[in-house]
C-alpha cells in the first residue's frame, strides 16, 4: 500500500484510496516539496472557509439580521438604543459587502466577536469563561476513551472469533450507533434522577465553599457521567479500528519469532503488534475531535454543563446571532486545529512520511 | 431485486437491516391510516397515562404520543431519503468527473472535498438551521452539501483503478463513448460500495434530523422523534414519575432502531467489496 503522503487532511485508513494513475512518478517529484507545507496550507484554507461562512451565513438569510432580531414581538426585542447601535456597528450593514467583510476580519483580528444581545456582554468575554470547561470535558473524555478503546481492541483482536471478541464487538458496534442525546437523557434519568448517585447537572455545586481537594472531587463528581458517556462513544470507533488493524498484524512473522523467544503475551500484544497497529488509530483519533465537539453540544445541554456547547444551545434558543456566531467559530476552529496537530504528529510517527 | 435476495440470504445483518427499514418505510407511507389521531391536535387531557384510546398516553399539551411516533417515522424517512439522494447525486457526479477528467478539475474537486470533510458538519448544520429558521428543506440541503465528499472520494478512487483495467480499455478501443463505459462498466462495479456508503449516510441523516429537533431546530409543522424527546425532557415531571417509560423511551428507541437498521445494511454490504471483512466480522 503506497501510503498517501500528500493527502492533506488526515490520511484515511483506506487502502484503495491511492491506486492512482501512471503519473505517479511525476507527482512524486512535486509532492516531496509540497508535503511539508500541505497540512498547514490546508489548515489555513479551512479556517478561512470557516471564517467566511461565519460572515456569510447570517447575511444570506432573508431580511436584515438586526431587524429580524430586534423587531418588536421577537423574543429579543430590545428597546435600548445603545444595544442597537452596538449591533449596527458590529454588523456594519450599510457598507458595501467587501467593506463589511474587511471590517469583520479586522474585528476578528482584535478578538472582537461582537456583543451578545441576550446576555448583553461582549461575546468574547463569555467564550473565554466557558472554553476551559469544554476543553476539560473533551480532554478527559478523549484520554479515557483511549484507555478503554485501545486495550479493548487489542484484547478483542487477540481473541478474535471467541466469545469475548463477539461480546466486545457487539457492544461497541451498538454504542457507536446509539444517539448520544437519547442515551445521555436515559443515563441522567436513571443514575442522577432516580438513583441519586450523581448530581443532576452543572459543573460544580453552587455556592459551595470547599477546600482545593474537595473542589476537585466535587467537579469530578459532576463530570463523571458526561465524561464516561462521551468516552464510550469515542472508544467505540477507536476499538473497531484498533481491532481490525491489530488483526492484520497478528499473522506477522515477528510475532511468531517473539513467541518462539518466549516473550510474555502482554509484551507481544502491546509493545509489538499493538505498536505497529497504532497508526490508523491515531488518524481516527484525529478525526474524532469533530465528533467530540458535536457530542459536547448535546451532552452539555443535557447535563446543564457550563461549556461552549451549552452556550451555543442557549444562543440558538434565544436567536442571539452574535453569540451563536462566536460559539460556532471557536468550536469549529478548535476542531480544525486539533486535526492539524494530529496530522503533524502522524507525519512524525509514520516513518514513511517522516521528513 | 433477485441479487438483493441472494445478498440477504448470505448476511443475517443485512437481512435485519432490510426488515427494519422496510417496516419503517411502511409505517411512514401508511402513517395516516395507522395513527389514530392528528399528532398536532389536542385530543385528550394533558399527561394521560397509556390507555386503549391513547396507546402511549398524551403529552403535556394533550396530543397523542403514539400518533406523534407514527408520523415521526415519516419525517425521519423523508429527511433520510432526500438527503441521501442528494449526497448520491453530488458525490457520484463529482467523483466520476474527478476520476475521468483528472487535471485541474480533479484537484479542485478533491481539495474542496478535503475542506468540506475538515469542517465539523453538525455544528455547521446547527449554525445554518438556527440562522435559516427550522425547516426540513434546509436540513436536507445542508446534509447533502456536507455529505458528498465521502462518496466522491470512493467513486474517484475506484474510477481511477477501474479506468486502466483491460475491459475498459477494450470498450474504449471499440469506440464506446464515455457515458456508455460509465454505465456499463463503472457504475456496476461501484454499486455495492456506494450502496454501503449511502446506508451509513442515511443512518447519519436519521441521527441528524432527530438531533436538530432535539435542539429545538426541528420543523415545527411536522411530528419528529427528536422533538418528542426534547419536549419530554423539558417537562420536569419526567424526572420524578414513570412518565418517561411511554413518553421518552419509545421515541428514543425508534431513533436507535432506525439508525441501527441503516447501519446494519451498510455493514452487511461491506464484505461485498472489502474481502478483508469476511474473515473477521
Amino acid at each position: 500500500m503506497s501510503r498517501t503522503a500528500h493527502r492533506t487532511t488526515g490520511p484515511l485508513p483506506d487502502a484503495s484510496e491511492e491506486e492512482a494513475g501512471q503519473t505517479e512518478v511525476v507527482q512524486e517529484a512535486f509532492e516531496g516539496r509540497r508535503t511539508r507545507w500541505a497540512p498547514i496550507l490546508s489548515y489555513a484554507l479551512t479556517v478561512l472557509v470557516l471564517v467566511t461562512l461565519n460572515f456569510a451565513v447570517p447575511r444570506l438569510m432573508p431580511g436584515d439580521p438586526i431587524d429580524a432580531l430586534l423587531a418588536q414581538g421577537s423574543p429579543n426585542y430590545v428597546a435600548d438604543d445603545a444595544v442597537r447601535e452596538e449591533l449596527a456597528r458590529y454588523y456594519n450593514l450599510d457598507a458595501p459587502l467587501p467593506r463589511q467583510y474587511l471590517s469583520y476580519l479586522a474585528n476578528l483580528a482584535t478578538g472582537d466577536l461582537g456583543h451578545s444581545i441576550h446576555f448583553n456582554r461582549p461575546v468574547s468575554h463569555d467564550l473565554r469563561e466557558r472554553l476551559p470547561w469544554t476543553l476539560l470535558l473533551i480532554t478527559l473524555a478523549m484520554i479515557l476513551s483511549i484507555a478503554i478503546g485501545l486495550p479493548a481492541g487489542i484484547h478483542s483482536a487477540w481473541k478474535r472469533g471467541r466469545r469475548v471478541d463477539r461480546g466486545l464487538l457487539g457492544f461497541f458496534l451498538s454504542v457507536q450507533n446509539l444517539p448520544i442525546y437519547f442515551v445521555g437523557a436515559m443515563v441522567l434519568l436513571v443514575f442522577a434522577a432516580r438513583l441519586r448517585l450523581f448530581p443532576l447537572g452543572g459543573a460544580s455545586t453552587p455556592f459551595a465553599d470547599y477546600g482545593p481537594l474537595a473542589t476537585v472531587l466535587d467537579v469530578g463528581h459532576h463530570l463523571a457521567l458526561p465524561v464516561l458517556l462521551m468516552a464510550l462513544q469515542f472508544a467505540a470507533f477507536q476499538y473497531l479500528v484498533m481491532r481490525s488493524a491489530m488483526v492484520s498484524e497478528l499473522g506477522a512473522d515477528y510475532l511468531l519469532g517473539g513467541r518462539a523467544k518466549g516473550l510474555r503475551k502482554r509484551r507481544l500484544q502491546y509493545a509489538y503488534a499493538g505498536r505497529n497497529a497504532l497508526l490508523p488509530v491515531i488518524t481516527v483519533i484525529g478525526m474524532q475531535f469533530s465528533l467530540a465537539v458535536t457530542s459536547a453540544i448535546f451532552i452539555e445541554q443535557i447535563f446543564a454543563y457550563p461549556g461552549l456547547g451549552l452556550y451555543m444551545f442557549n444562543a440558538v434558543f434565544v436567536r442571539d446571532y452574535p453569540a451563536m456566531q462566536g460559539a460556532f467559530l471557536v468550536l469549529t476552529v478548535m476542531v480544525v486545529t486539533a486535526n492539524l496537530v494530529v496530522d503533524l504528529l502522524y507525519r512524525r510517527l509514520d516513518p514513511r512520511t517522516a521528513a | 431485486m433477485s441479487r438483493l435476495l441472494t445478498e440477504v440470504r448470505r448476511s443475517p445483518l443485512l437481512a435485519v437491516g432490510v426488515v427494519v427499514v422496510t417496516v419503517l418505510a411502511t409505517v411512514a407511507v401508511l402513517a395516516p391510516y395507522i395513527a389514530p389521531f392528528d399528532p398536532k391536535a389536542i385530543v385528550g387531557n394533558a399527561l394521560e397515562e397509556p390507555s386503549s384510546r391513547h396507546l402511549l398516553g398524551t403529552n403535556d399539551a394533550g396530543a397523542d404520543i403514539f400518533s406523534e411516533l407514527v408520523w415521526g417515522a415519516r419525517s425521519t424517512l423523508v429527511v433520510a431519503a432526500s438527503a441521501t439522494a442528494l449526497v448520491l447525486a453530488i458525490g457520484v457526479l463529482l467523483g466520476l468527473v474527478a476520476g475521468l477528467r483528472g487535471g485541474v478539475v480533479e484537484t479542485l474537486v478533491m481539495r474542496s472535498a478535503d475542506v468540506v470533510l475538515a469542517i465539523p458538519a453538525i455544528p455547521l448544520l446547527i449554525f445554518i438551521a438556527s440562522m435559516a429558521g427550522p425547516s426540513r428543506t434546509v436540513a436536507i440541503v445542508s446534509i447533502g452539501l456536507l455529505g458528498w465528499p465521502q462518496v466522491a472520494r470512493v467513486v474517484r478512487s475506484q474510477t481511477l483503478s477501474l479506468r486502466n483495467r483491460g475491459f475498459v480499455h477494450a470498450a474504449r478501443g471499440y469506440g464506446a463513448d464515455p457515458l456508455f463505459v460509465m454505465r456499463r462498466h463503472l457504475l456496476p462495479a461501484l454499486g455495492p460500495i456506494i450502496a454501503a456508503n449511502l446506508a451509513f449516510m442515511a443512518g447519519l441523516a436519521v441521527t441528524i434530523e432527530a438531533g436538530l429537533a432535539f435542539i429545538g431546530l426541528g420543523d415545527p409543522t411536522t411530528a419528529s422523534w427528536g422533538a418528542i424527546l426534547e419536549r419530554a425532557l423539558r417537562h420536569q415531571a419526567i424526572y420524578v414519575t414513570s412518565m418517561w417509560v411511554w413518553w421518552l423511551l419509545p421515541a428514543g428507541l425508534a431513533i436507535t432502531v432506525a439508525v441501527l437498521g441503516f447501519t446494519f445494511i451498510g455493514v452487511g454490504l461491506e464484505p461485498r467489496f472489502n474481502p478483508r471483512w469476511t474473515r473477521f466480522a
